[in-house]
């Protein structure tokens, strides 16, 4: 297991944001964190990371703790935040081999720029690229270590349908050769097109946790959009 | 070693792009250089004259404004602007981050440094009368302790609004009344009370000891204010750190 994650809450004061919820990842395998908006999956991602506080039985990443062990653990793990920010005045070079020089290990980095379409756009200012290149380097600079896992918080939000195709492309090869995936999507057919396995969050419960067969099945519906508005809560208003 | 490298090359050429660094760390504190240049007498009456002891006092703005202003404002905005929870995802640790930026700062305290001593030096035949290695050893644990109030307000304050706030309270009120601008001797007895209280104060009291010349028996007690300063300082900082 490159993940592992036991009965985690996450509270906020009184609230509580997320509720034991558990899940594993294997190497070679993604998996979908799912929910409306506000219903914990920032928060999961934020407390398997480490950086928010948590309750929790167990949680491993690459079979450490990523609270005690943080430098060893994420030598192995990237991070795509929903939001990244960058320093003002930040190239794009400049951005990668930042990134690269935290690492021990590095991909081949004009490979990397290549398949994200952003050979030729080195010098350019971080700040001067369109939406979709600034989240495609965000995705590029996750990748920047090798890691064994990854995490994508919504990673084709603002990316055009080409766009988003080349990316899932390049992390199913990604994913044959052993890649780990965490990932939060609001599009269904991304979450067809990658996840292995999902799980769909209400209010910070699990109300769903399978693969997307056993979705469709236990939901009695014919398409994830379906199953997943069943399951989320989100149709109601609209039934 | 190569990522401290890469750190420093990196956030180096991002901050010596901005303005603020080159206005403050380096133009103010030359420019004052000139100015008490010309209108410091230079007479010495008993002891050192006015801008004898000035250079003391010049030669710490340049380090004020890098460590106390722009040392914490670049790791509130970096915080602000969620640069450094990213990096917390990474193996870099803040030790690193903040070791980095403070090195980078340091640069241009340093070319202020070699700036105002050229302008005393060149222009208005100033010569230091203590020893230089005795001073540049002082001088470097002024830094130290200056830097340490910076790192400290970087590391623990909430917002960029808070980190605007405080750096501008330390760094003014240094400014004013420390005698780094408006000389310790010249200010009303209820002013050098609060005065003492400012570890600057007692930063430019050593070093005007060793620009002069005059005797050490009296160095002992500011710079155990400071070195308690810098302790509190980098202690707090490194329990406090917050990423995000």
């Amino acid at each position: 297991m490159v993940l592992k994650v036991e009965n985690l809450s996450v509270t906020y004061g009184q609230k509580t944001a997320v509720d034991r919820i558990s899940f594993q990842v294997k190497p070679g395998h993604v998996f979908g964190l799912l929910g409306a908006n506000g219903a914990g999956k920032s928060s999961t991602i934020a407390a398997v990371l480490g950086i928010e506080k948590s309750t929790h039985d167990e949680l491993g990443i690459v079979g450490k703790s990523p609270v005690r062990n943080r430098k060893e653990v994420f030598q192995q793990v990237g991070v795509q935040f929903q939001e990244t920010n960058f320093q003002d005045k930040l190239t794009v070079s400049e951005a990668c081999r930042q990134w690269q020089a935290l690492y021990r290990k590095s991909a081949d980095l004009p490979a990397l720029l290549q398949t994200f379409g952003l050979a030729g756009k080195e010098k350019q200012l971080v700040k001067l690229l369109s939406g979709g290149e600034r989240q495609r380097l965000a995705v590029l600079l996750a990748l920047i270590p090798e890691p064994k896992l990854v995490f994508l918080d919504e990673l084709t939000t603002g990316l055009d349908t080409k766009a988003r195709r080349m990316l899932w492309k390049q992390l199913l090869t990604m994913k044959e050769n052993g890649l780990a995936i965490v990932l939060t999507s609001h599009y269904m057919d991304e979450v067809e097109a990658l996840c292995d396995e999902i799980l769909i969050l209400r209010e910070g419960q699990t109300v769903f946790h399978g693969t997307i067969q056993e979705a469709l099945i236990a939901s009695e519906k014919t398409t994830l959009e379906d199953a997943y508005l069943l399951f989320a809560g989100e149709g109601e208003h609209w039934e | 070693m190569s990522t401290m490298f890469a750190l420093l090359k990196i956030e180096g050429k991002l901050v010596w792009k901005g303005i603020d660094i080159l206005i403050f760390g380096i133009c103010f504190p030359i420019i004052l250089a000139v100015l008490f240049g010309y209108l410091l007498s230079k007479e010495a009456s008993s002891g050192s004259s006015n801008f004898e002891l000035s250079y003391a006092a010049v030669i710490t703005i340049g380090v004020l404004a890098t460590g106390v202003m722009g040392l914490p404002l670049t790791i509130a905005d970096y915080r602000h602007r969620g640069i450094l929870k990213r990096f917390q995802v990474t193996p870099v640790s803040p030790l690193q981050l903040l070791f980095a930026q403070g090195l980078i700062q340091l640069s241009s305290a340093l070319v202020s440094f070699v700036g105002v001593t050229l302008v005393y030096y060149l222009f208005f035949d100033y010569r230091l009368a203590g020893s230089w290695f005795m001073f540049l050893s002082v001088y470097a644990f002024v830094i130290v302790a200056m830097y340490s109030i910076g790192i400290f307000i970087g590391s623990v304050v909430p917002d960029q609004k808070a980190a605007n706030m405080w750096s501008s309270v330390a760094y003014f009120t240094m400014l004013l009344f420390s005698g780094a601008t408006i000389p310790y001797e010249v200010m009303p007895r209820f002013v050098q009370l609060i005065m003492d209280i400012l570890p600057l104060s007692h930063g430019i009291h050593l070093l005007k000891m060793v620009t002069t010349g005059e005797a050490m028996a009296g160095m002992a007690v500011p710079m155990l204010i400071l070195g308690i300063c810098t302790v509190i300082s980098l202690v707090g900082a490194f329990k406090f750190f917050k990423w995000k």
